[in-house]
């Protein structure tokens, strides 16, 4: 049992600014009071704030579990685990395993492996079309019956315009939503890195920005003609972002989503070949990053989300172009996002509480989770004057393929409490 | 004092002096192939390997010379030429290539980048002979040798250098070094193969008539790869002949101008350049395959390999 009273503690929240210092008692997985100089009642541990942050846990929509079939890479568990150390209490998979989330007997078998490992809730996604392949549509009564929250083929867009149409038209009354990888096949190439100045200085063929904002476009026209939802993952181009703008503002069901790398480093940061800075969508410019921190704040984007990717370290050694795609993101998240971006007043934690932890959960269909008396405990407790060293030991994931990798930020996520289970725990 | 040179991966990585040091090395070498003895000692003792995952007679040819000139051993390890060679089997072959013990390796991979990751793993020095559309520095250092050998103050001279930009580890090595040394360097071809994004830096022509009011002292011309056509980057070859080739009208009119005429061959007759070039009295091609071996020993005689401090 873990009832607690935090002494001096700051409330973030979705609808205002951080709060002074107050005590918060929680007991029995329920935030009881919140008040000023609380006494702890007999049995509950006093836990000194300090004027930390007591905040909303996070939750992640794009992880990649790789199980079953990349286990040497990430488990169920390890990030589940990944994700506490992150403080996130929720997470979405992605379908792209091997074999992929294509049908209800997978999506059972990858939900009852979840909640025998997992200490945190792990919803997960399921394909569009059988095997992730772009040809024959999947399951997806039979997944949405085993309880999948999305349906989409990420790692890859759905190629045939009308195949996507008929999936959504399909799907009209099934309770869940599109979400949609964009990227015009022939346009992406071989899908290495950014086109530009800096991939003709590298001599690699760049995979330019329009084969994502074309289909980002195409899928949102799409889902609108089909009166579907379509969630756009991982937008990496500013002008992809205006097109969901304009297409917010024609009344389209579009929601999106940013990833913090691609607010955070650029097609630059790739230097001499780091493998640590390839993914897909590759980094675009600085004047990228630029532009969607302002469309963040802006609220084009809907949530935030890390699109984790573990890989390998022999994988990621590999030369740039054989390497494959994708960093981690679960435990740097929320560190580089309060390092760059609030302690630099760039962003407010209104903000972050907002995106990344109250508008994913009801993308989600779940509620909220509000440090307010009455409401159950799921929060963490952030220290803005920590530091955190990402060392191979301090991350929770099988890989440790992050450009943060040994790097120093400033904060640290102290605590995190789900229920009457407290998951993490450091610093106290 | 200079810093020893271990490496030769790009021409980004080269200071002022090291690039000095190379090209006044090449020229004495250059006067050793007019001798009855072409060898020096130089290298007596000292191994290099030949490492080429590309086939190429050219430059495999001319570091091989290069280095026996210089009294090397030289050994062809034999790879793969037709799969892609990957990362992960490249460290399996760096192991074996340790236990070799070989003072220099000259590679030449299709991806861009491993020549940088090989020259991490071993005390060789390591000599990029090409990597993908990246870089081709050995090639960059014969031209400018040859550029300097026409024109001794090179500074200001202009280089228009035509073709396959977008592909080219020529073009990007070639210009960057010329451009540090003082050059004025243009970019000239249709926008598939020398889009804006290249070089901001560097003016671009899309039409032959533009660029020669630009001036050039010096047409460089980039080989055309035939398989660029089929990815539809133009539609024939003899629609790229008459919109950025040097016919024979044009070759009259630079021969008016009094302008040279650079290729890093294997020319293509026909496409990149008409017949009568090759008999140009401003043509440098053939110079530039003799300056190639000079400018490759130079080279090799630069760089300081790791080897002999080994633990």
């Amino acid at each position: 049992m873990s009832d607690l009273l935090f002494r001096n503690v700051r409330i973030a929240s979705e609808e205002a600014a951080v709060t002074e210092s107050q005590d918060v008692l929680i007991q029995e997985g329920v935030i009881q009071r919140i008040g000023q100089n609380l006494v702890a009642p007999e049995g509950v541990k006093v836990v000194e704030g300090a004027g930390r942050l007591l905040m909303p846990a996070m939750f992640d929509t794009h992880v990649h579990f790789r199980e079953p079939g990349g286990e040497h890479k990430e488990t169920i568990q390890s990030g589940s685990e990944a994700a506490i150390n992150g403080g996130i209490t929720g997470v979405v998979m992605m379908p792209n395993t091997t074999p992929a989330i294509d049908s209800g007997a997978v999506v059972k078998q990858v939900l009852a492996k979840a909640k025998e490992v997992s200490r945190i809730p792990v919803l997960t996604s399921g394909c569009i079309t059988k095997g992730r392949e772009g040809k024959e549509l999947a399951a997806m009564s039979g997944m949405r019956d085993q309880g999948v929250v999305m349906i989409t083929d990420d790692g890859d867009a759905v190629p045939e315009s009308s195949t996507l149409l008929r999936a959504m038209q399909y799907a009209e009354n099934f309770d869940c939503f599109f979400a949609s990888h964009c990227e015009v096949e022939d346009l992406a190439g071989p899908r290495a890195m950014n086109e530009g100045a800096m991939s003709y200085k590298l001599g690699i063929q760049g995979s330019p920005a329009i084969a994502e904002e074309i289909c980002l476009d195409r899928d949102i026209r799409i889902a609108h003609a089909a009166g579907a939802h379509v969630h756009i993952q991982h937008v990496s181009s500013a002008l992809g972002m205006e097109t969901i703008r304009w297409w917010k503002t024609m009344g389209a069901k579009v929601t999106a989503e940013v990833s913090p790398h691609h607010l955070l480093f650029c097609d630059e940061d790739i230097g001499d070949y780091d493998t640590h800075y390839k993914m897909n969508p590759p980094l675009r410019t600085k004047k990228d990053n630029e532009l969607l921190l302002q469309g963040f704040k802006e609220g084009v984007f809907d949530i935030l989300a890390t699109d984790h990717a573990p890989h390998a370290e022999f994988e990621k050694q590999q030369d740039f172009v054989n390497a494959p795609n994708g960093i981690t993101g679960l435990e740097t998240a929320l560190i580089s996002m309060y390092h760059y971006f609030v302690k630099e007043e760039k962003l407010t934690w209104q903000d972050l509480v907002l995106r990344y932890s109250a508008e994913p959960r009801r993308m989600m269909r779940l509620a909220p989770v509000p440090i307010s008396e009455g409401a159950r405990v799921d929060l963490l407790l952030f220290n803005e004057e920590g530091e955190t060293t990402f060392t191979k030991d301090y991350m929770k994931s099988l890989s440790s393929n992050t450009p943060f990798l040994d790097k120093t930020l400033t904060g640290s996520i102290d605590m995190v409490v789900l229920g009457d289970r407290v998951l993490l725990e450091r610093n106290i | 004092m200079s810093v020893a040179r271990k490496d030769l991966l790009d021409i980004e990585s080269l200071s002022r002096e090291d690039i000095d040091s190379i090209l006044e090395q090449a020229s004495p070498f250059k006067e050793l192939f007019t001798r009855s003895v072409k060898k020096v000692p130089a290298l007596k003792g000292k191994s290099v390997l030949m490492l080429f995952y590309e086939p190429s007679t050219r430059t495999l040819s001319s570091f091989e010379v290069a280095a026996k000139r210089l009294s090397a051993d030289v050994t062809n390890f034999d790879v793969p030429h037709s799969s892609v060679v990957k990362g992960e089997s490249i460290q399996d072959t760096i192991a074996t290539l340790q236990a070799m013990r070989t003072d220099y390796i000259v590679v030449r991979h299709q991806m861009p980048g491993l020549p940088a990751m090989l020259s991490r793993m071993t005390q060789a020095s390591v000599i990029n002979a090409g990597d993908g559309a990246h870089a081709h520095p050995t090639q960059a250092l014969l031209d400018a040798f040859t550029l300097k050998e026409v024109f001794p103050d090179q500074v200001n001279k202009r280089v228009l250098i035509v073709g396959d930009v977008l592909h080219s580890r020529v073009a990007r090595s070639t210009s960057t070094l010329f451009k540090k040394l003082g050059v004025e360097v243009a970019f000239l071809g249709p926008g598939s193969l020398v889009p804006e994004y290249c070089a901001p830096e560097i003016p671009r022509f899309t039409s032959y008539e533009d660029a020669m009011k630009w001036k050039p002292d010096v047409v460089y011309l980039l080989r055309v790869q035939m398989e660029r056509q089929k990815a539809q980057f133009f539609p024939s070859l003899r629609e790229y002949h008459q919109l950025f080739g040097i016919t024979s009208e044009r070759l009259k009119q630079l021969s008016d101008a009094g302008v040279y005429i650079m290729h890093p061959g294997p020319v293509n007759r026909g496409v990149e350049l008409c017949h009568e070039v090759m008999e140009y009295e401003r043509s440098l091609i053939n110079q530039q395959v003799e300056n190639g071996i000079a400018a490759r020993m130079a080279a090799l005689y630069y760089l300081k390999p790791q080897t002999g401090t080994l633990t």
